[in-house]
């Protein structure tokens, strides 16, 4: 523990003070990675600790974009309480969500939890307090530093909240259903009520971003906040990085980030192509992520 | 040996058309062990999964400890104290020997640590103990075997139900896992209901036997009664049962 | 009278549906294998065949031994260097394969639209209905209709009568058992997802004549297939016709009571609420 402090304060530290030093474009880069960052950590707690992969956790940032437009164009609420309310809400909506989708399992929870983000942007895009396809715009009412520290904190805390799932009773609770729900069971875990804290976890970690991402973008549509570019990216960059890990969504969002951005910036047509083939490629030749690959190398060589 | 700590009555189990238990009545007495026998296809295990609360049968009642467990989930049957294990051995493969059976403990321990230090104890008693900090899934069928067991054992609790433990382990292996379950007793945990297919293991230390064909209960008695029962013989029509001790 | 139209609409859409929802169901019965990028196979050969109809106004019926064929090759392709080859698992064996379809579909999706471009496509020949009793039969949609029907029922002579076929059937009930009589079951595994790719493909032709496509729409595909699957019980070739029925009047029904917008969502609302009451979308049924 005391390690990671001594690498962590300094580095947090930095991003920190980045606003001051870099100039627009580098800062955008660096929210994007922090955001990036943030779903993967979002996701990698009901995909990857509980087991339930999600193809749809987006549904999740997406309502908490819109309730946190919402809330500041009908309510004036200062842009943190809005951003705040956001996440609460989506996470509130998780709950009876979850308790339904999570009966289903495997390729039916995947492909559900697909279809849920789509509802919930169709459903959204169906209700003129949203302004629908042409999308609601913000007041003015905050900044991109602002917003930067908003989604530093959002995904630093994910990353402690990660740090102590790896380590608690809770997080073995979720590894133990995730291995063999049924006998996870009859050893005294209430599956449901786990697989639900997971599952409302994994949305307002989203939620929470995209109150921010709405404030990013000074406005907001369904295609942007529902995007499943975005959806998609959190995967790659959890199973890169390494599912179920601590580490491995940091070190897969950093790096997909860099390459991500490189390529929407050059390749904008085939950009879903190059993705889709990374992921396939990622999975035949290193199934298990970057930081088990790692830290599996330095157990040997110890 | 006293009163019966579980009991079963008349419970009835259909899948579509076939009728697994066909009415089933027997009790655990406190302190036994039991061992439920029977030709394969018998109802046992589907018994197990009642009495356990995966399966909740069309008919019928299981009373544990006086209450009534059935519609329970299998969470809270666990919590009053009935362990179970399973006859193909499913232990959760990518955690350690120790958190394996720290799962179980955490309905008793405080704490995550407080929970894995009493599971080292149980690790080390199932004789495991080198393995503690093993990957599951790098054990040996027989390793897993007693895995099994110790995950159960962690959730210490008053009941037992082991599920052909015996299988697919060599005959010293046996031996030393029969002396295992007669030593239960050293641990509180006294009363244990084995399904069982190796006889001169089954007559060896079970107080009572139950035996069970074609979904229904056909015999009782101890091991000598049970023996000598020409309904018994004739269910297994007369195989290993005539080997005697 | 509008009902009936309905029923109509809903039928001759359902059979369309169904000749896809065998590719799905092949390659699910025999390998457990969600195929993600299903719908994928099925858009890209319907822009193909909008594409070179553009050009050349070739009908699209010509062109199924072609999609056909292609579908196959790449499935085959598909299946032996990549879902073969997946060497350990994420978090299970399914959560890897899922994962794979799942990128395969945004890649197939991506070279869709990389080139051919994101516009809204579709064959428009036989734009004319038969009139019968009041009712209106579009010449396209029972063009669709019946060439999947024959389709149909040629995949279902292949799988009864050759030995292929047999081998086929023999791995999706038994693997076991397959292998104890001397199938390989890894050829077979790669021919079932070819031919499940190869159905996909051919039955995009078909919808070619019926929808507007455009690249990006394949996870609709998906979907309904799956939703298709699950209701007529996984594994079953009737039941997945009965169920491309039960859908087709379903989506025929929803789009014209729910409005535009709202009937978006319908599939996929349909698939959860399918997946929910079947009992192969559940988890561990307490209850016998």
């Amino acid at each position: 523990m005391r390690r990671i402090l001594i690498i962590a304060i300094p580095i947090v530290a930095l991003l920190a003070v980045a606003p001051n030093r870099l100039n627009g474009y580098y800062l955008n880069l660096l929210y994007i990675t922090v955001l990036y960052v943030g779903l993967a950590y979002g996701w990698n707690i009901i995909s990857g600790y509980a087991g339930y992969f999600s193809f749809g956790q987006i549904a999740f940032f997406g309502i908490g974009a819109y309730a946190t437009g919402l809330i500041v164009v009908n309510l004036q609420w200062h842009w943190i309480l809005a951003a705040l309310a956001g996440g609460l809400i989506a996470c509130a909506l998780s709950v009876p969500m979850g308790y339904v989708m999570l009966r289903l399992r495997g390729p039916f929870f995947a492909m559900g939890m697909f279809g849920l983000a789509q509802t919930s942007r169709v459903v959204i895009t169906a209700i003129p307090a949203t302004g629908g396809g042409s999308g609601l715009f913000l007041p003015p009412g905050s900044d991109l530093r602002s917003i930067y520290y908003w989604t530093l904190a959002v995904t630093l805390g994910a990353i402690a909240l990660t740090m102590w799932i790896d380590r608690s009773a809770f997080g073995l609770r979720l590894q133990a259903l995730r291995e063999d729900e049924q006998v996870a069971g009859t050893l005294g875990i209430d599956v449901t009520l786990e697989k639900i804290y997971a599952f409302a976890l994994s949305a307002l970690i989203p939620g929470l971003l995209g109150g921010g991402y709405i404030w990013f973008l000074t406005y907001i549509e369904p295609d942007a906040a529902f995007s499943p570019r975005l959806d998609l990216q959190s995967v790659v960059m959890a199973i890169l990085g390494g599912v179920g890990t601590v580490w491995g969504p940091l070190v897969g969002g950093v790096l997909m980030t860099q390459i991500a951005e490189a390529l929407w910036a050059r390749f904008p047509q085939i950009y879903l192509m190059i993705f889709g083939g990374l992921l396939v490629a990622l999975l035949i030749v290193l199934p298990r992520g970057i930081v088990p690959a790692l830290t599996s190398r330095i157990r040997r060589s110890v | 040996m006293s009163e019966p700590i579980l009991s079963v009555t008349n419970v009835r189990v259909a899948f579509g058309g076939v009728q697994a238990l066909a009415g089933v009545s027997l009790e655990i007495r406190e302190g036994e062990i039991l061992s439920l026998i029977g030709p394969n296809g018998a109802g046992k295990t589907t018994l197990f999964n009642v009495i356990s609360g995966v399966l909740r049968p069309q008919h019928g009642d299981v009373r544990f400890l006086g209450r009534s467990i059935i519609g329970r989930p299998p969470h809270e049957i666990a919590r009053l104290g009935i362990g179970r294990t399973y006859q193909i051995v499913r232990p959760f493969g990518s955690l350690s020997v120790v958190d394996n059976v720290a799962v179980g403990g955490l309905i008793h321990a405080r704490s995550i640590a407080a929970a894995r230090a009493a599971a080292r104890e149980i690790v080390e008693f199932v004789g495991l103990g080198p393995f503690a900090d093993r990957i599951a899934a790098t054990l040996t069928l027989t390793q897993r075997k007693r895995l099994e067991v110790a995950r159960a054992l962690a959730l210490r609790p008053r009941l037992l139900l082991l599920d052909e433990v015996m299988a697919g382990l060599t005959p010293s292996e046996m031996d030393t896992m029969a002396d295992f379950v007669v030593r239960l007793g050293e641990r509180g945990i006294g009363t244990v209901c084995g399904i069982e297919h190796v006889m001169r293991l089954v007559m060896r230390i079970s107080h009572r036997i139950v035996v069970l064909d074609a979904g229904r209960c056909i015999a009782e008695g101890d091991p000598k009664a049970i023996q000598s029962d020409p309904r018994v013989i004739e269910a297994y029509l007369g195989a290993p049962l005539i080997e005697t001790i | 009278m509008v009902i009936a139209q309905l029923v109509v609409n809903g039928v001759l859409l359902g059979g369309v549906l169904a000749l896809s929802a065998l590719g799905f169901n092949i390659i699910f019965g025999v390998m457990r294998v969600v195929n993600l990028a299903h719908g994928d196979f099925v858009v890209l050969s319907a822009v193909f065949c909008a594409v070179v109809f553009a050009q050349t106004n070739l009908n699209p019926l010509i062109l199924l031994p072609l999609t056909g064929g292609a579908g196959f090759v790449l499935g085959a392709l598909v299946h032996r260097y990549l879902l073969h080859r997946l060497p350990g698992e994420i978090a299970s064996a399914e959560a890897s394969s899922l994962t794979l379809t799942f990128g395969l579909s945004f890649l197939l999706a991506g070279a869709g639209l990389a080139l051919f471009g994101g516009n809204y496509r579709s064959v428009p020949f036989l734009t004319g209905a038969y009139q019968l009793d009041g009712l209106s039969f579009p010449q396209a949609r029972l063009l669709a209709f019946v060439a999947a029907l024959a389709l149909a029922v040629v995949l279902g002579l292949f799988l009864r009568f050759t030995a292929i076929g047999r081998a086929i059937r023999a791995t999706s009930q038994n693997v076991e058992g397959a292998l104890a009589c001397g199938i390989d079951t890894d050829r077979v595994r790669t021919i079932s997802f070819a031919l499940g790719t190869a159905v996909a493909t051919a039955s995009g032709t078909l919808m070619s004549f019926i929808y507007n496509l455009n690249p990006q729409m394949g996870v609709l595909f998906t979907i309904n297939a799956f939703a298709i699957v699950v209701i007529g019980g996984l594994g079953s070739y009737t039941g997945a016709v009965v169920g491309a029925i039960i859908l087709g009047l379903a989506q025929s029904f929803s789009s014209y009571f729910a409005g535009a917008t709202l009937s978006e969502a319908a599939p996929y609302i349909l698939f959860i609420l399918i997946s929910l009451l079947l009992p192969s979308g559940l988890l561990g049924r307490r209850t016998a």
